[in-house]
């Protein structure tokens, strides 16, 4: 009988050992000869590897540090040299030459016929009136007025344009080998797998993508540019910030992309990191529903709840009662700016500020809202123009915190104009459904949300347009005058596209069918302990997650230099209460990290030890509860 | 047990398993929202994302036509491709995501299992005393804290603050390219998911035993035992346990049939890259052919496992047999 007991014990013990052996082994410090990686964490899963079926923001990055765009992005983001390393504007053309000696990563020599074929998906699927892929890549080709793209040697490409734009040197079709995908049109390339490893020409390839989990990339030893000091990239997808946070904090990786001000704030005081609020390209808005402008088109059962909407002075008003300054201080935790005009100041090409600016002041906010006949009731409840008071039903996404802050605020302020608002939140799959006229009906006063843009800005001035109704458009807003400027910009660079994009920003701010709120920041922190030489792109922004793989090849070794290197200030407001800067720029002499440990942990034979002891102690705890016996006496059988 | 009891269970499980996956089926295809809109493009235009729909079979009404199209693509063994990992087939991401969760739902239901049966027995034979009281206060406060709750606060000590465990993933990328290494990084990754969820099944485990050994204990033949002289620990090992574990079989068969439907908060916390945290993906983006591939996978995973216990219970206790 107590045979069984003693058999029972050794195997359970046995058990025991084998687990700590086994946890033994996973605790050891990484050998002196590993690759040295750098490792990028950020919440935004990756969707495709085909650089033509992605999306995000994440495909971007990824597909960029394989291959290179014909024209890229310098530290500026400004036009720079990519696959092409120089360029000629003629008239109707403009001729690119393609950089000598330059090979793919399987050897093989990169020329002209790779951009013909590239680029050549994009105008087959453009003739035909289709898109490749998901469709977000080709556009570039079609703004830009591209007609034909012609070889007439290995190291020389001419595109020919209808107009001296300059939108040719912003196409985000990547360069793809010829001779591996040669063979398919621009219907079978949106089709490919591009499991890894990838050929590309740029600074790293992908080489293994675990879906969900993380994609790796390995250095492009043929790389044209500078060869940064990280031997390989893992680019990390995280479901929850917190846990990114904590992956940080324990060195599994250098970079976070995106945290929230909390966690920013956590680490901004923090020597060993350092902390870049990047100005985002983007904003958030109130899309305020104005169908039927012009047109005197109603949908049954649907559309904006009064003809109020519709008045651009009563949409002016409205843009004095909101204090987005305090939004920015409250909502995003002081790290953003407050919103004027549809170009986001961070493309400060082409960015103005509005003629005349709505300054906050609910007092002139309730004069004006007068002044345009809406007026007040015994009641305090304002009415429009019909005698009916204004009710306005605010519907925002629930995917960021931040548009329920947002909204809650916009709420109480409107309220002090006598207008009742009333919010709900919908997943962003609903909410983009229910604000379309044709399967939604439209049923919303006033949207909440956000975009983000291109370097150009382009893109964010499309949702404007007439024909954006239905589709993009989430104003329903309607100028023929602005579609025509629209047009006109199209086929136009320099001063003179900057004169017709300040008319726009204006036209859209006097006529307000957006009130933008703020443009957010991307909070991105790093450590500082393994990788130096970091330079945002632009100067203002971050260094990673930006439009292009630049920073990745300017990385150097920190331990090779006595102090960090400090990392400019952005410009973005530090709140006054943290007192903390918004980047790290101390002289302090960097910790004389190990380059080589990922972990931080001490010392291994304790963790052995104290593993050894809880397994062994469940093991016992186990055992008794199975087998102790009443009152202390012996049992017979 | 006969073979008419098996047959009507199993045309039983088959009936159910189809009623549910083509009820799922309908009501998911009914919620507001759809693929082409969970994403904002300003490049496309209308009759691009028109096409994007054709494709994508959305724009035939939903009964009968993507209904029969399902039904007749399903039976064919074709579960068509991802809507939000563009190209890639249904069986191959869901595949990818299911052998993580199983291995991580199922090594925690087992440590679960054992442990809540061992703990819940021996607080039901020694009801009232400390082990009882202790053990059951702290299994039903941990029984009813979400996993993410009971996994942050492991994260933050052993993880990032002990440095003892890696805070989050399934493996390291770029990590050991040799089998053993690889099964020891596995491990390694393995311990603080399988704690935080263990933690949070032990309650249910423990509390359900313990009233079933509470009810054994009043039976005739336990008396019968106790007058004979035996030992209480014996009785308690080859009686009462015995019995009570017979109303656990059902409980224990649900479980481990949801087992493939993954922790949803659990693995989001530890980036745990199993089916829990594809079907909160799915659903966001609406990739309408991953849901109904997961949906398929638990329902049939749940009947069968209720249909094995059915069998076993036939097996077990001799009164149920038909």
């Amino acid at each position: 009988m107590s045979q069984p007991l003693r058999g029972r014990t050794v195997r359970l013990l046995a058990a025991a050992v084998l687990a700590a052996t086994v946890l033994l082994p996973a605790a050891a410090p990484a050998a002196a000869a590993d690759p040295v990686v750098l490792r990028v964490g950020t919440t935004q899963d990756l969707d495709a590897s085909n650089p033509f079926n992605t999306l995000l923001v994440s495909g971007y990055e990824a597909f960029q540090l394989t291959y290179n765009l014909l024209v890229e992005f310098d530290k500026d983001a400004h036009p720079g040299p990519g696959f092409a390393d120089s360029w000629t504007r003629n008239p109707d053309n403009v001729t690119f030459h393609v950089r000598d000696g330059m090979t793919w990563s399987d050897g093989k020599p990169a020329t002209s016929k790779d951009v013909c074929f590239s680029w050549g998906l994009a105008l087959a699927a453009i003739k035909a009136k289709d898109v490749v892929g998901a469709g977000y890549l080709d556009p570039g080709v079609k703004d830009a007025g591209v007609t034909a793209v012609t070889c007439p040697d290995p190291s020389t490409v001419v595109v020919s344009t209808k107009d001296q734009s300059d939108r040719v040197f912003q196409v985000y079709v990547p360069i793809l080998p010829e001779h591996i995908y040669g063979k398919d049109d621009y219907k079978a390339i949106a089709a490919e797998k591009f499991d890894p490893p990838l050929v590309g020409t740029g600074p790293y390839t992908m080489v293994e993508w675990k879906t969900g989990q993380f994609a790796r990339f390995e250095r492009n030893p043929t790389y044209w540019g500078k060869q940064g000091f990280a031997d390989e990239v893992v680019l990390q997808f995280f479901k929850s910030s917190d846990t990114m946070l904590q992956a940080l904090k324990k060195g599994e990786i250098d970079y976070a992309h995106n945290l929230n001000p909390d966690q920013f704030k956590q680490l901004a005081a923090d020597p060993a990191y350092a902390a870049v609020a990047g100005k985002a390209n983007g904003w958030t808005q109130l899309a305020f529903n104005t169908y039927g402008t012009g047109t005197g088109k109603t949908i049954e059962g649907g559309g904006p709840s009064t003809k109020a909407l519709l008045d651009p002075a009563f949409r002016d008003a409205l843009g004095y009662a909101v204090d987005k300054q305090a939004l920015v201080q409250k909502v995003l935790g002081g790290f953003g700016d407050v919103g004027t005009t549809i170009v986001p100041p961070v493309l400060a090409d082409w960015h103005v500020e509005p003629d005349t600016l709505r300054t906050f002041n609910i007092d002139l906010a309730k004069q004006k809202l007068d002044a345009a006949g809406y007026t007040l009731d015994g009641s305090g409840k304002r009415l429009d123009k019909e005698g009916k008071p204004i009710s306005l039903r605010l519907v925002y996404p629930s995917t960021d915190d931040n548009y329920a802050k947002s909204a809650d605020f916009v709420k109480v302020w409107y309220g002090d104009l006598g207008i009742a608002v009333t919010t709900q939140a919908y997943d962003s799959a609903t909410l983009g459904t229910l604000i379309l006229p044709s399967s939604g009906k439209a049923k919303y006063d006033i949207e909440l949300w956000g975009w983000s843009g291109n370097p150009d800005p382009n893109a964010l001035l499309q949702i404007f347009r007439c024909d954006a109704i239905d589709n993009t458009s989430d104003s329903q807003y309607c100028n023929p005058e602005y579609d025509k400027l629209y047009d006109l910009q199209l086929t136009q660079a320099g001063e003179a596209r900057k004169a017709t994009l300040a008319q726009m920003q204006n036209m859209i701010y006097n006529e307000a069918p957006y009130d933008i709120l703020y443009y957010d920041a991307n909070l991105d922190v790093r450590r500082t302990d393994r990788f130096a030489g970091w330079q945002n792109m632009p100067e203002n922004g971050t260094p990673f997650f930006t439009y292009g793989p630049l920073d990745y090849t300017l990385l150097t070794d920190a331990s090779a230099q006595p102090s960090p290197t400090p990392v400019a200030s952005t410009a973005a407001t530090p709140p006054s209460a943290s007192g903390a800067p918004a980047t790290a720029g101390p002289a302090t002499p960097a910790p004389s990290a190990d380059a080589g440990t990922t972990s931080g942990g001490g010392s291994n034979t304790l963790l052995l030890v104290v593993v050894v002891v809880i397994v062994i102690a469940v093991v016992v705890v186990g055992l008794i509860l199975a087998r102790r016996k009443p009152g202390g006496a012996d049992d017979d059988e | 047990m006969s073979a008419r009891y098996i047959l009507r269970k199993l045309a039983q499980a088959i009936f159910t398993i189809v009623a549910i996956v083509l009820l799922l089926f309908v009501l998911f295809r009914m919620m507001p929202g759809s693929p082409d809109r969970a994403i904002r493009n300003p490049n496309l235009t209308p009759q691009q994302v028109a096409a994007a729909r054709a494709r994508w079979g959305l724009d035939k009404p939903l009964l009968p036509d993507q209904l029969v199209a399902y039904i007749e693509s399903t039976l064919s063994g074709d579960l068509g491709y991802s809507i939000k990992y563009r190209g890639q087939p249904v069986t191959e991401v869901v595949a990818d995501a299911a052998g993580p969760t199983i291995l991580l739902i199922g090594i925690s239901e087992v440590i679960a299992i054992v442990l809540g049966l061992l703990l819940g027995a021996y607080s039901g034979w020694r009801r009232g005393g400390t082990v009882d009281r202790v053990g059951g206060g702290i299994g039903l406060i941990l029984y009813s804290m979400p996993y993410f709750v009971i996994g942050m606060p492991l994260i933050i000590i052993f993880a990032a603050g002990l440095g003892w465990f890696p805070t989050s993933g399934m493996t390291t990328p770029g990590g050991p390219t040799d089998p053993w290494s690889q099964f020891t990084d596995l491990v390694h990754h393995l311990v603080l998911p399988v704690l935080a969820i263990s933690l949070g099944l032990i309650g249910g485990y423990s509390i359900l035993m313990r009233s079933a050994i509470i009810d054994t204990r009043s039976e005739d033949y336990i008396t019968t035992a106790r007058a004979k002289g035996l030992a209480d620990g014996r009785i308690l090992r080859h009686h009462a346990f015995p019995n009570a574990l017979l109303p656990m079989v059902t409980l224990i068969a649900i479980n481990i049939g949801y087992v493939i439907a993954g922790a949803i908060t659990a693995e989001i916390v530890f980036n745990w890259p199993g089916i829990g945290t594809l079907t909160v993906v799915a659903l966001d983006a609406r990739d309408y052919p991953v849901l109904e591939a997961i949906f398929l996978l638990v329902a049939v995973s749940v009947v069968i496992a209720n249909l094995v216990a059915d069998i076993i219970y036939g097996f077990l206790d001799p009164r149920v047999r038909a």
